[in-house]
């Protein structure tokens, strides 16, 4: 698995890459331009309906979301003649301590995402930088864990964070991000691999020692990859339920966990407008860093489709 | 590229005068402690504490639990019907899942590798599903799939007048489904840069050669990117294995974290394993399905990565050393 990784890696951080070695490869730019073929009028058919049917899920989330309950009640024929209103937003942020557990998702995604960038810059310094014994195996076992099944392992690492009492703490959050994320750590390793030598050996004859290196030469640099990983390790943690739905309790969980268990009747059946206005906002964020950073996860998911 | 990748690497061992080293293990170490001990303490130590449990009768509570030996193993092998079930229906799911996913990843790739008018912006579409949280994507298909105000039994009524309860059994099995082909676009823009990488020359010639363009698409794109799409096939597998928050939130009454209301038809393997610990408190029976999980995926991946062989075209680049 491990021989793609040589192969293709190059190409794939390309993107991430300090312009001192952007020479060396194909350039992207004009290859990507005159490398599509001319699209016929069929393919702009079959592009345009499936960008319609990609969309539909989330039209349909805004369509329920300023949709009175009634008119939802008359489903589709309701919901096409529809007269929006705001209510849903109204009583998705007041049936749930909504600003509470906002900021729970703020800290959380907040200490989870710096942390990890943090480790993980580190560690992927001393991939890309550093040499010692065992280091091949090692990084090997690096990749290799970003095949581990990681629902599977959390239901034992809940038993065990149980007994150590830190279940309904953020301090699993600490710990995981103190441990760096294989994936960030591959792109920071990345990354500083490229970086020339004669930059390090300046720093080593002006009397540096590596942590100095790292501070002072690497990490500057790597201005771009630290913002890539934040954004990503943030998305995640914003967007992650099953831990916190695990090791949270209600009243300090994340907005995760209350956007998909808080808006039900007393019978304990959804509320389908009033999800709909919460899921919307719960998303928000999200859609917002995608489209401002667009380029940022569609390059990060490149490097994450070839790390094998 | 690699040239400056192995330039440290060179300079190993060459001590320029006495008494310096470049490079020291022990540094090394200092700079990577903190994802070896993450890794031991966070992953490995979760994994071999859930072995430990699986040959016990722990339920996660009391202090009186004791060995019993492979027993949870064996009842789990030749006396739950359920958990079998399970196990083939996850299985089928995945097979369903995964090659469809690739494919339309492929698909949707190849449309908008195409010189199009906002091409960026279709990228973005079809890339944008696999950004939505969980948590939103299944109460999006709740809507749509809802059996009296969703929008696919509006379409259905007009040319029936049975109304589908989608979100149940069996239906919820092909619910599930295509909400995860919902996602592929994270399989799209990975396939999508290895189309880009493809040399246009190949493709020239053949088209010189009277080549349709299905025939380059098939007999020079698809084995060219092969590498790429195994590993999707790889990641895919793995993670569609182990399905366990979409079943949990497609559920049509979805308090927290609940596993009992899954409809059979999408239980499953990890939901199963769910519902033990945390309904029947059957800690050490659980981990003993984690087990039995954990090794049928390292089996399968190196099943997969021998049959790669036969069939994923690895590339060898000029002018790399490596």
């Amino acid at each position: 698995m491990t021989t793609t990784v040589k192969d293709q890696a190059p190409a794939a951080i390309a993107a991430q890459k300090p312009k001192t070695t952007a020479r060396k490869r194909r350039r992207k730019a004009p290859a990507e331009a005159d490398h599509g073929r001319p699209a016929s009028f069929r393919l702009y058919l079959a592009v345009i309906i499936s960008a319609t049917v990609f969309l539909i899920p989330i039209v349909w989330l805004v369509l329920a979301s300023i949709a009175t309950p009634a008119q939802f009640s008359q489903g589709a024929e309701g919901l096409l003649n529809i007269s929006p209103t705001l209510s849903n937003f109204y009583e998705a942020v007041t049936r749930i301590d909504y600003g509470k557990f906002t900021l729970n998702s703020l800290l959380l995604a907040t200490i989870m995402s710096t942390l990890t960038t943090a480790t993980s810059a580190i560690v992927g310094f001393a991939f890309a930088r550093l040499r010692g014994k065992g280091q091949k195996p090692l990084f090997t076992l690096l990749l290799a864990t970003m095949m581990i099944p990681h629902i599977a392992t959390l239901i034992p690492t809940y038993i065990l964070f149980a007994r150590m009492g830190l279940v309904g703490t953020y301090w699993p959050w600490v710990l995981w991000g103190l441990a760096g994320t294989p994936y960030l750590i591959f792109l920071f390793k990345q990354f500083f691999s490229a970086i020339p030598l004669e930059l390090e050996d300046a720093a080593i004859i002006d009397g540096c020692g590596w942590w100095r290196i790292f501070v002072r030469v690497f990490l500057p640099l790597a201005r771009p990859v630290i913002l890539t990983s934040f954004i990503l390790s943030f998305v995640w943690a914003w967007a992650d339920y099953l831990a916190p739905a695990l090791l949270l309790n209600y009243d300090n969980t994340t907005l995760s966990v209350a956007t998909a268990s808080g808006y039900l009747d007393p019978r304990g059946n959804g509320l389908p407008t009033i999800q709909a206005a919460g899921a919307l906002l719960y998303i928000l964020p999200v859609v917002a860093i995608f489209l401002v950073a667009q380029k940022r996860f569609m390059g990060s998911a490149v490097s994450s489709g070839v790390k094998g | 590229m690699s040239t400056v990748t192995e330039a440290p690497a060179a300079t190993t061992g060459t001590s320029r005068g006495r008494g310096w080293r470049r490079y020291r293990s022990s540094t090394f170490y200092l700079f990577a402690s903190p994802w070896i001990i993450g890794f031991v303490a966070l992953t490995l130590m979760p994994i071999v504490y859930a072995l430990g449990v699986s040959f016990t009768n722990y339920d996660g509570k009391s202090s009186f639990w004791r060995w019993v030996g492979f027993r949870n193993y064996v009842e789990l092998i030749t006396s739950d019907p359920s958990a079998m079930q399970s196990i083939v229906r996850t299985v089928l799911f995945t097979i369903i899942v995964v090659p469809l996913s690739v494919a339309l990843g492929l698909v949707l790739a190849i449309m908008v590798n195409h010189r199009l008018r906002a091409r960026g912006a279709f990228r973005a579409i079809f890339f944008l599903p696999s950004v939505v949280p969980v948590v939103a994507t299944a109460i999006m298909f709740r809507l749509i799939f809802n059996r009296d105000a969703g929008l696919l039994n509006y379409l259905l009524s007009f040319f029936s007048d049975s109304k589908i309860t989608w979100l149940a059994d069996p239906y919820a099995f092909y619910v599930l489904i295509i909400m995860m082909l919902w996602g592929c676009g994270a399989g799209m823009v990975i396939i999508l840069a290895a189309l880009q990488d493809v040399p246009v020359e190949l493709e020239e010639a053949a088209k010189i050669d009277g080549a349709s363009s299905w025939r380059i698409t098939r007999s020079i794109v698809i084995p060219l990117i092969s590498p790429v799409l195994y590993f999707q096939v790889i990641t895919g597998v793995i993670g569609t294995l182990q399905i366990l928050v979409q079943p949990m939130l497609l559920a049509e009454t979805s308090s927290i974290a609940s596993s009992a209301n899954v409809p059979q038809s999408t239980s499953l393997f990890m939901v199963e394993v769910y519902n033990e610990y945390f309904y029947n408190s059957r800690f050490g029976y659980g981990s003993a399905m984690l087990w039995v999980f954990f090794l049928f995926i390292l089996t399968l991946t190196l099943v997969l990565q021998r049959l790669s062989k036969r069939f994923v075209f690895y590339q060898v680049e000029s002018g790399n050393e490596e």
